[in-house]
């Protein structure tokens, strides 16, 4: 039986020794790819034990750098005498500045909760299949009028919505909500439903999307259920349908749809309806139905603007128990202006991300995590225009990127030029070389391990290479 | 196809591509990728996108997930006809690649349900494409704005020590053996790219197997002009 355990601090700095053998011997390439991921986890007697995080680094490096471990290490000391490397995934993911060291639980944007309350009576008939009947409908616990934030553009809508949701009787039918994607149609229509049930438990509220309404249709035709679906919608209180436009071409569900509506609103129970353009602009929908659609109030919802976008975003970030400055909130709110899902998407991310690499939500990090959508697309940098705004910047004339001059004035921003066309294209080295006046590869090598250099014992020169990638990337 | 003299005909033999956790290579390029993977189910939102350049390892991520979430895949035909209850009814979790596609309407629709009723079940939903989902041609409006609002993370262009990795794991997968030296002379001189190592190690790996000789520095060099990634 083998017991293995922990290196002890000696052998530890026999290994970090060994490290630092090895970065000499095998250049530093070599060395970040096959030897820096390493780590000494275990020992065993005269055996180490060193963890890689895949499977054939494991082979390679086994292959072709534990002999040399083992000499090395036969070197700093006796006891030390055979290397085993094992894979453990995870080691893999080494996180830049410590990572995230605890593992804060992303709450961001939990499922909705079902809804247990009151659940839609189940179908009689056997054929429905298992859990037959109207599947339970699902709110999501975020929609509810404390969480909707009024704004001119949405106020009528929302006016009207409370007043459903409030009265016992029918004040308009239906109710039509309407407008561009993302405006908050659902909201309304989950927060009506969690204000009855909080009101009236014993009221039956049905809220389904257009989607779902014509699948349970479809479904009961197939099963000769249809009796059963008649009553189930005919019994409800309120009737909720999201996004009617989508039965728009599908005759028999609008029939359907057509012979529910009518029966609810003899009895004078409330229907709500959204769709993404008012009844009488609804294509693909039979005309009798428009009509009927359009009898109660019809009240649309307009594009945000930017007052009522930050109060929005102020609001989530509330929701999400994220410190955000107000300075993201009011850029996000400038510049995410399409609608209210991306508008809230868009710090969902940023705060997820955040959190995931455990640092706080700045503005730059929202630079970083919305690149796709603040860009219009994602252009490539061409080494002429590194070449260009390099020369620009350090005030050289374009044709010294290609002249064999080798005064530092022009050679330097030669070499970061170099360096940045490494960094930001995936061009060879040697094109790279040919680009720059036919140079060799080992010459752009170079100018690439003396800009590394340079940027890691001067700061301010650091700052200016990083400020021209940041020109260069935007 | 025409063999020449002195050179063997090639079978075109797919290699086994090792898509496993531990052969996936982490690297500063992909580990937010990889940290999402291994959160789940932990995640932001019902739905992630991975996106980046064509064999970053978007797919063999969604295999590591497949692997943790039972997730089914569906391809971005299926959708046309999807249902997506049963779909979702069957499996929690949901893989779509190439969603960057163009989509008919019928598809278009088939996703939008989906992420609706995921959204709606607390299912996931994978999706891998080569541009960001902001960008991907969609029409529906409605779910144009679902996917721009979805968490989307990019695999980036891979440095020196990944290229070298990869070229390492796609000889492995082909049971090429090659020295360190071929390695780095190929790194610093081929394109960085993931498609760029790739069709290297294609053509090499066709080479080794025609001409029956060695993957040695001189035959990398030859290669390396022929596919123009020099």
């Amino acid at each position: 039986m083998t017991i293995w355990g922990r290196p002890d601090t000696m052998l530890a700095a026999q290994w970090t020794h060994v490290r630092a053998r090895l970065r000499a011997e095998f250049g530093e390439s070599t060395y970040n790819s096959w030897l820096k991921p390493l780590t000494l986890t275990e020992v065993q007697g005269d055996r180490a034990r060193l963890a890689v995080p895949t499977r054939f680094m494991r082979d390679w490096t086994d292959t072709n750098y534990a002999p040399r471990i083992r000499e090395l290490w036969a070197e700093e000391g006796d006891q030390i005498k055979s290397v085993e490397v094992i894979v453990e995934p995870s080691t893999a993911v080494a996180w830049p500045a410590g990572g995230p060291p605890a593992r804060p639980r992303i709450a961001a944007d939990p499922a909705p909760e079902p809804v247990a309350a009151d659940p839609a009576p189940t179908l009689s008939a056997g054929g429905a299949g298992p859990g037959g009947g109207i599947p339970t409908a699902s709110l999501d616990s975020r929609f509810t009028f404390a969480n909707f934030v009024v704004g001119r553009s949405n106020e009528l809508a929302h006016a009207a919505a409370r007043r459903v949701a409030e009265s016992k009787h029918a004040p308009f039918n239906p109710l039509f909500l309407y407008g561009g994607v993302g405006l908050g149609k659902t909201h309304l229509m989950h927060s009506i439903a969690w204000h009855i049930r909080e009101l009236d438990p014993s009221r039956r509220v049905l809220y389904m999307s257009a989607e779902k309404f014509m699948y349970q249709f479809i479904r009961a035709l197939r099963f000769k259920t249809t009796m059963d679906f008649k009553e189930q919608f005919r019994s409800v209180d309120v009737l909720m349908i999201d996004d009617i436009q989508f039965i728009a071409g599908k005759d028999s569900t609008q029939e359907e749809f057509f012979h529910t509506f009518n029966a609810l609103v003899d009895q004078n129970r409330q229907i709500v309806i959204s769709a993404d353009k008012s009844p009488s602009d609804l294509e693909g929908m039979e005309v009798r139905l428009k009509s009927r659609l359009g009898w109660g109030l019809v009240a649309d919802i307009h594009p945000t603007d930017y007052e009522l976008r930050l109060g929005i975003l102020q609001s989530k970030a509330e929701q999400l128990e994220a410190e955000t400055p107000s300075k993201l909130l009011e850029f996000l709110a400038h510049k995410i202006t399409s609608n209210v899902r991306e508008l809230e998407g868009a710090l969902n991310r940023i705060v997820a991300h955040a959190t995931l690499v455990g640092r706080p939500v700045t503005l730059e990090t929202a630079h970083e995590v919305l690149h796709d959508l603040l860009r219009a697309n994602d252009r490539r940098v061409t080494i002429d225009e590194i070449q260009k705004c390099v020369a620009e910047h350090y005030n050289i004339r374009l044709a010294d990127m290609h002249s064999a001059r080798r005064a530092r004035a022009v050679a330097r921003p030669r070499q970061v030029a170099m360096y940045l066309a490494k960094q930001l294209t995936p061009r060879s080295l040697p094109e790279i070389g040919r680009k720059f006046g036919g140079r060799d590869h080992t010459t752009v090598m170079h100018a690439v391990r003396r800009i590394d250099e340079l940027r890691s014992t001067d700061p301010s020169f650091s700052e200016d290479v990083e400020l021209l990638r940041r020109m260069l990337e935007t | 196809m025409r063999a020449s003299a002195g050179r063997q005909l090639v079978l075109d033999l797919q290699p086994r591509t090792a898509l496993g956790r531990e052969d996936f290579l982490p690297a500063p390029c992909n580990q937010e990728a990889l940290a999402w993977i291994d959160r789940w189910p932990d995640w932001p939102a019902c739905g992630l996108a991975i996106w980046g350049p064509p064999g970053c390892g978007k797919s063999h991520l969604a295999q590591v997930w497949r692997a943790v979430s039972a997730a089914a895949e569906i391809t971005p035909a299926a959708l046309r006809t999807l249902s997506p209850r049963e779909a979702l009814v069957q499996n929690q979790a949901v893989i779509i690649e190439a969603a960057d596609g163009e989509f008919d309407d019928e598809a278009e629709v088939g996703l939008f349900h989906l992420y609706n009723l995921a959204r709606e079940l607390g299912a996931t939903l994978l999706l891998t494409g080569r541009g960001a989902p902001a960008r991907w041609p969609t029409r529906l409006p409605d779910l144009r704005s679902r996917l721009a609002a979805l968490p989307a993370v990019a695999i980036g262009h891979p440095d020196d020590a990944l290229i070298e990795a990869v070229l390492v794991k796609l000889f492995g997968d082909r049971q090429l053996a090659v020295s360190a030296d071929v390695i780095r002379f190929l790194q610093a001189r081929m394109e960085r790219s993931f498609a760029a190592a790739r069709q290297t190690v294609d053509a090499l790996d066709e080479r080794a197997l025609a001409s029956q000789r060695p993957i040695t520095i001189p035959v990398a060099r030859e290669v390396l002009a022929e596919v123009g990634h020099g």
